[in-house]
């Protein structure tokens, strides 16, 4: 599903050269659940934002379902993002003058239709926010704004859903539940890469791979 | 979800700042409305103060004798009155309005006294054919008459009475208010040409055309205003040998050149100052926008949202404040140059009327400077790397 040969990634910072990424490889299978974990500063959120398509390696070569998405043009790099990759962050951000289904449906693109609204709004039964859908996020408790995140990334049904501490918000309930709503995605066949500090994800996890100054110290 | 539906709700949610940009566009097209409706309004007025003191092209039958003419204010002799189409159809001169007279002093009894007036009858003005522009002079309806304010004094006539010129019963449609004219307004009564033509016999006679803001013949560069009138006069003696042009010259260019001049200092310096003023403040606004919405427009591109569709969210937004903007703006400029205008230009109030070309003008011109007001904000948030945005907590 994912295949990183020798990445590397530098940052130009004022007191030089900094690598974020150092000589990378890995190799994650379709249907596997990873966690990434790693002190700040280790190059964990490089890392996904890379194999997310938002952070072009300084050096190697990077596949996402055998697709080279550095050699795309920026569009078609964003449309096969629309269509493969979802993505959960800590900070959820959602679009706060939207209410939640318009949130989820932004994944959908401008050329969403009533499908997409039906699809939408059972994402968010299922996801326990049935009764929230047309409330903007600043309405919303933390568990349930990453719900609503998790729902958006849901939506297009990606093959492979990149996480970024999607719990450093949440009460260790509310981590549990948004994992459990992960490892779903898992057993439904997707691929799971979780950024995070904490062992939340760990009961998920088919791999976990420790990252330190940009490389892999164990997996 | 829709880009319009994006852009919508975004207005809804943050609308201090689309009512901002709302604001500027609103008063700079209200302004260039505005001024261009009103300013419309003073070059009639100023066409019309020229000709009230009697400083443009005036046309009298050739045989006229000038000492006489500035004498009595009037020809003795007659043209007639088809010359004003002939200087209408004329191919190296154009006038906006051309006023014909026919004017002779008369003697009117009223309540047993006799009195000299000067009898003028009015001719509708005549436009060449696809020229007509609002009127400048009083029809007056057959039947009635305008008079003079000595003459109302002195005759003790009000408005409504009945006046007998020449044996033929005129009704006192107006008596007008005090000019202090030397051309004799004050003692003066005013008719339909075909009623004074009708009193004096003198059927399809005239005996004056005023030539009011004329452009006449092509002024070679540098050329003297003595040399400009002597060949303008040669000109239309050419079409009309029987008449003799003058004109009063020195007043009414000062007139016309003042006029030139506001037009270019609103031209070039006011117009641009105020749509610069308004192209940044919709340029700051949208920068502003752009920030705040940093993290949406980092989701947006994590989402896989193009930089097309990032910056359609922004030039869509600029393009809907242009096109309120001007709509709006075209309400609020035609309204104040509708309310103010008439209080200004009170000769020519009549003639102040919404310019629906400008409507088209602002439709076009607003959007397109709000659009590229917003262009530079828009490629910052196009070019803001989402990366960076996404990994700040």
């Amino acid at each position: 599903m994912v295949h990183l040969s020798k990445i590397s990634k530098i940052f130009q910072t004022r007191r030089g050269p900094v690598a974020a990424l150092d000589n990378l490889d890995l190799d994650i299978e379709p249907g596997e659940f990873v966690v990434i974990r790693g002190h700040s500063g280790s190059g964990k959120t490089t890392l996904l934002l890379a194999i997310g398509g938002m952070q072009r390696p300084s050096q190697g070569e990077l596949l996402i379902n055998g697709q080279d998405i550095y050699g795309l043009s920026p569009q078609q790099r964003s449309d096969f993002r629309a269509d493969n990759i979802g993505f959960v962050f800590q900070m959820f951000y959602l679009v706060p003058y939207l209410n939640l289904i318009d949130n989820v449906m932004l994944a959908t693109g401008t050329r969403s239709n009533h499908r997409d609204q039906v699809e939408a709004v059972e994402l968010l039964t299922r996801l326990k926010l049935g009764d929230r859908q047309h409330h903007r996020p600043a309405d919303l408790s933390a568990g349930e704004r990453q719900r609503a995140a998790i729902a958006r990334a849901l939506i297009n049904k990606p093959k492979l859903i990149l996480a970024d501490e999607p719990t450093g918000n949440l009460d260790p309930e509310n981590a549990a539940e948004a994992f459990g709503y992960l490892a779903d995605f898992q057993q439904a066949g997707g691929t799971v890469v979780v950024v995070t500090h904490g062992s939340a994800a760990d009961a998920h996890a088919d791999r976990i791979i420790h990252l330190d100054h940009g490389c892999i110290k164990s997996a | 979800m829709k880009t319009f539906g994006l852009i919508f709700k975004e207005i809804m949610h943050r609308k201090i700042n689309f009512l901002l940009g709302l604001l500027a566009v609103i008063l700079t097209v209200a302004f260039f409305v505005g001024s261009v409706t009103v300013g419309q309004a003073s070059h009639r007025e100023t066409v019309r103060l020229m000709r009230n003191m009697g400083m443009n092209l005036r046309i009298v039958p050739r045989q006229t004798d000038m000492t006489v003419f500035w004498d009595k204010r009037f020809s003795d002799y007659t043209m007639p009155e088809d010359h004003v189409k002939v200087l209408a159809h004329h191919k190296k001169f154009t006038a906006n309005h051309l006023l014909a007279t026919l004017t002779r002093k008369v003697t009117v009894s009223h309540n047993g006294k006799e009195f000299q007036v000067l009898l003028t009858g009015i001719a509708p003005e005549y436009f060449p054919p696809g020229k007509e522009k609002p009127s400048m002079s009083f029809e007056i309806e057959r039947g009635r008459v305008y008079v003079g304010y000595q003459l109302a004094q002195d005759m003790q006539l009000l408005r409504g009475e009945k006046l007998e010129i020449g044996g033929k019963q005129l009704l006192v449609e107006r008596c007008l208010a005090e000019t202090g004219t030397p051309e004799g307004d004050d003692i003066r009564i005013q008719c339909n040409i075909l009623d004074a033509q009708e009193i004096l016999g003198m059927p399809d006679q005239i005996n004056e055309i005023k030539a009011i803001d004329c452009m006449c013949l092509e002024v070679e560069s540098g050329e003297s205003r003595e040399v400009t009138v002597a060949r303008l006069r040669s000109e239309l003696q050419k079409a009309l040998p029987d008449i003799e042009v003058f004109q009063w010259q020195t007043l009414a260019q000062i007139r016309h050149d003042q006029r030139l001049m506001m037009q270019r200092y609103f031209a070039t310096l006011v117009l641009p100052s105020v749509v610069l003023v308004c192209v940044l403040w919709v340029g700051v606004l949208t920068m502003i926008n752009v920030r705040e919405r940093r993290q949406e427009i980092g989701i947006l591109r994590a989402l896989g949202y193009g930089g097309g569709k990032v910056a359609s969210l922004f030039l869509g937004k600029a393009l809907l404040i242009g096109l309120i903007g001007a709509g709006l703006g075209f309400l609020l400029g035609t309204e104040m140059a509708l309310t103010f205008g008439p209080q200004v230009f009170r000769e020519t109030a009549k003639g102040i009327k919404p310019l629906y070309d400008l409507l088209m003008w602002s439709l076009l011109a607003a959007p397109m400077c709000a659009s590229l007001a917003s262009f530079i904000p828009t490629m910052i948030a196009v070019a803001q790397d989402p990366a960076q945005t996404l990994r700040e907590e």
